[in-house]
């Protein structure tokens, strides 16, 4: 048995410092008592775990449903519900050390058949996230407080995998006696709150864990999420006090709320980053020296000061990657501040030498046959912060270059369905998507974006790109536990990426997080979790600020 | 009368029975699958056809419609796609709330309109009367979340006075109620000017004055009276709008109302939901348009539905 060691972080643990958030509110001495109440944008679908992998509700989950373990803001995988855990020889097998004494909200023991069971039922019925699971065989309890994965092959991705939210472990006896369907609006784990009552569209309400494994935690009576879909209403309620923290701000609101001494604004890169989508199985979009210039066509730099008032999104540093994912690497050439620098000479050069060039005085881009250059750009509106926008300006730059772009609105859910087709249903030529890395490891994009294997509607390869060596490293990184080999093999994956270009890169967006100055000890985290369970209120800040609650 | 009573009731069920079969056929053909939703725009194909057989979404379509429209005859409207929660509580809950906000604002609505398009019309070319007319046409130009974010600002943030969101106290409703009424008011204070001027200026109310009748009775009683149903199809129609710009103020002033329900259905696709929340919008559009039917035989008993 190779061991992975991890006693390190045991102390750590214990005395709560690495859940404890951001490094100004680990000075002070957390106080007790009091209700958070915090504002989401929406709320979409299902509390049920195994049925919605959306970002919103991981913010509910997460105060009473715990993982195996934890990844904090400095993307370190970190023990929660195991207490440590061993890698076998074959690395076909992880054994956990689970936590002892923890008990469900419903009364039931939390032990090694109890976390077996949600990830055999996982794959079993095919929860939503066993496809990131890849390989997994089966879940078995070894001892009351030992559980180990069998694996069909080494999986270097499982334990950051393993700390993302919706692979929480639920009560076994809660699902049986309720079933999915009754867990879509309860939920019962083993977190520092109990879940006790939930009204649809509305609230979601939590009370103190008074038996929480971990002792002295939490600090709040009660955590309320509330659902507010309109932004300027949540900014006005944050200022005037009626909520206590609330994400999905506009980019000029933050900026009009950083002026508020009581208000404390924070952003963090995420791990999501715009794309345009370009089907390669229509001509040219199948030429790399073409998609390279489409890729130089675009000015990043004025997407992300126009769009986002220069604060919402960043430039790139790398192809799908943000500084939010493991084993991630600058990609950029020394002195130029994002991959593919907007360079139209260069995009000219380019078109040129696939074949493309303006022949004549109308100013269109046409092959060597006189045949116009005309593309279909397909675009949600709202579906993520700024797509339309910016979709307009990709429509723009490359109009400015010649090609003729149809831009085509969609509303999302059709959106949706119209991006879901297999090679020979798919009707767009380019379409603008943004792709997040919710467990903040590569595996995922090297597996399902651009992977052969993962062309729609198997995986997410709405591209049809296709690329030996691309699939050749992914397949080496996804087995490699060596982090440092690990590290090298995604960053030749992205070095490939740069030459291939499968799709236009387009800006990272940046998350934000707007709450009361009182508010001391939650956290914003790249894959966009708000955590504040072990949050707690400076009553005598709050009292100053005439916020009672 | 009782017989056009019961033939509109007979009406409204089999309208709202057509319109929930019209909306089961729509939402099956335009683009967007629940299951896909779901799951995710990167999930793959096992995983959606997992959930369509969970959700069983992967019935055939006249199963699922002769399923659903038994049961909606036995009054079980089923349950959310996804939270599985009965929808009929759900939209009755959110029924009730949108119509305490629409009734509420339509009586400040009717309030203020008859007063000052009264006036308006009493004092017709005085600087009252520019005043009003001016007042409701800026009124009528304003759209309601621009009053509504601006009311937010003045009276939530920077006096303090009232709360923001939500139904918890009384307080609450002051603001999403005159925003709301403001709107449906100014539009009505013109068409009650106009039609009290045109009232007033008719021979029996020269007759009126002519008798000694005091002004005030002149006016509320004489004049309105048959100035009223051009007015009442108005308040009618009013509501119905009322009814359909409340999912804007609703958003603003995070209302718990029906007509936000329906807009965070349409974008998931949770079909049970948005089949109820139609099928009761109906009803209710129906019943006013009955209610408004009733009143035209009392305010002018000429009017008959025998």
């Amino acid at each position: 048995m190779t061991s992975k060691r991890t006693s390190l972080l045991i102390p750590a643990v214990l005395s709560g410092v690495f859940l404890s958030g951001m490094a100004f509110a680990q000075q002070a001495t957390p106080q007790y008592g009091g209700q958070l109440v915090y504002a989401q944008s929406g709320e979409k679908f299902t509390l049920f775990m195994g049925r919605n992998t959306d970002q919103s509700a991981q913010d509910v989950w997460l105060n009473a449903c715990e993982t195996l373990v934890d990844m904090n803001e400095k993307n370190e995988i970190t023990p929660l519900l195991a207490r440590s855990w061993t890698v076998s020889a074959d690395r076909k097998k992880v054994t956990f050390k689970l936590q002892e004494g923890v008990k469900f909200h419903d009364g039931t023991p939390f032990n090694a058949e109890a976390a077996a069971f949600v990830f055999n039922e996982a794959k079993e019925k095919k929860f939503l996230y066993i496809s990131l699971l890849e390989g997994f065989e089966k879940a078995t309890a070894d001892s009351e407080y030992e559980m180990s994965f069998h694996l069909e092959a080494p999986f270097a991705a499982l334990l950051p995998t393993l700390g993302y939210r919706p692979l929480c472990i639920f009560s076994p006896t809660a699902y049986k006696t309720k079933g999915e369907a009754g867990l879509a609006t309860q939920i019962v784990g083993t977190g520092p709150f109990v879940h006790t009552k939930y009204v649809k569209g509305e609230y979601t309400l939590f009370e103190r864990n008074k038996e929480y494994w971990q002792k002295g935690k939490p600090y709040l009576d009660s955590i309320k999420i509330i659902i507010v879909p309109d932004a300027s209403t949540r900014t006005a309620m944050l200022e005037r006090g009626e909520i206590d923290r609330t994400v999905q701000l506009g980019d000029l609101e933050l900026a009009r709320l950083e002026r508020n001494k009581s208000i404390n604004v924070r952003t963090v890169p995420s791990t999501r980053q715009f794309y345009v989508v370009l089907n390669h199985r229509i001509a040219p979009m199948n030429d790399p020296k073409f998609r390279i210039a489409l890729n130089h066509a675009i000015d990043k730099a004025g997407i992300v000061e126009s769009v986002f008032a220069g604060r919402g999104a960043a430039l790139m540093k790398a192809p799908t990657m943000t500084d939010g994912v493991v084993a991630f690497t600058d990609m950029r050439q020394p002195g130029e501040d994002t991959i593919f620098p907007y360079n139209v000479a260069k995009a000219k050069a380019l078109l040129k030498e696939a074949g493309y060039e303006v022949r004549d005085s109308d100013g269109f881009l046409k092959d060597s046959k006189g045949q116009r250059l005309r593309l279909k750009l397909w675009t949600p509106r709202g579906a993520t912060k700024g797509d339309y926008q910016v979709a307009q300006l990709v429509q723009t730059f490359l109009t400015q270059l010649g090609i003729g772009v149809d831009l085509t609105v969609m509303e999302s859910a059709a959106f949706s369905s119209a991006m879901n087709q297999g090679p020979e249903d798919a009707k767009y030529d380019m379409a603008l998507l943004s792709w997040g890395i919710p467990t903040a490891d590569p595996d995922q994009p090297m597996m399902y974006f651009t992977h052969t294997r993962a062309w729609k509607p198997v995986g997410a390869n709405r591209m049809f790109f296709s690329d030996a060596e691309i699939d050749r490293i992914a397949d080496l990184a996804h087995v490699e536990i060596d982090e440092a080999k690990r590290k090298e093999y995604v960053r030749q994956w992205m070095a490939r990426l740069l030459v291939t270009a499968p799709v236009i890169y387009l800006p990272t967006l940046n998350l934000g997080l707007a709450g009361r100055t009182y508010l001391k000890g939650d956290q914003i985290l790249a894959v966009d979790n708000y955590p504040a369970h072990f949050a707690w209120f400076d009553k005598a800040e709050m009292e100053r600020q005439g916020v009672r609650r | 009368m009782l017989g056009m009573i019961v033939g509109r009731l007979g009406f409204m069920v089999l309208a709202g029975l057509l319109l929930i079969s019209f909306l089961f056929a729509l939402f099956h053909i335009i683009p967007g699958d629940p299951a896909v939703l779901l799951a995710g725009d990167n999930a793959p194909k096992v995983v959606v056809d997992a959930i369509r057989k969970a959700y069983g979404f992967d019935r055939p379509l006249h199963v699922q419609y002769f399923t659903y429209m038994g049961n909606v005859l036995t009054g079980d409207f089923g349950v959310s796609n996804y939270n599985r929660q009965p929808v009929l509580g759900i939209v009755i809950t959110r029924v009730l709330n949108t119509a305490q906000l629409a009734s509420l604002a339509m009586l400040f609505a009717v309030f203020v309109s008859l007063a000052f398009g009264s006036l308006s019309a009493m004092f017709w070319g005085n600087p009252l009367d520019k005043v009003v007319t001016v007042a409701s046409l800026v009124g009528i130009c304003l759209p309601v979340f621009v009053t509504g974010i601006a009311m937010i600002y003045f009276f939530g943030v920077y006096l303090e006075w009232l709360p923001i969101a939500g139904m918890a106290t009384w307080s609450n409703y002051i603001l999403p109620v005159v925003t709301l009424g403001a709107y449906q008011a100014a539009i009505f204070t013109r068409m009650v000017r106009s039609c009290m001027i045109d009232a007033l200026g008719k021979d029996f109310i020269v007759t009126a004055r002519a008798k000694g009748v005091p002004e005030i009775q002149i006016v509320f009683k004489h004049a309105m009276r048959n100035a009223l149903l051009p007015i009442v199809t108005l308040f009618g129609l009013g509501f119905g709008h009322t009814l359909g710009g409340s999912v804007v103020i609703e958003s603003i002033f995070n209302w718990p109302g029906l007509g936000r329900l329906m807009v965070e259905s349409v974008q998931t696709r949770d079909l049970p939901i948005i089949q109820a929340s139609i099928f009761f919008f109906a009803i209710i559009f129906i019943t006013l348009n009955m209610i408004v039917d009733v009143l035209y035989t009392w305010i002018d008993p000429r009017i008959s539905y025998d």
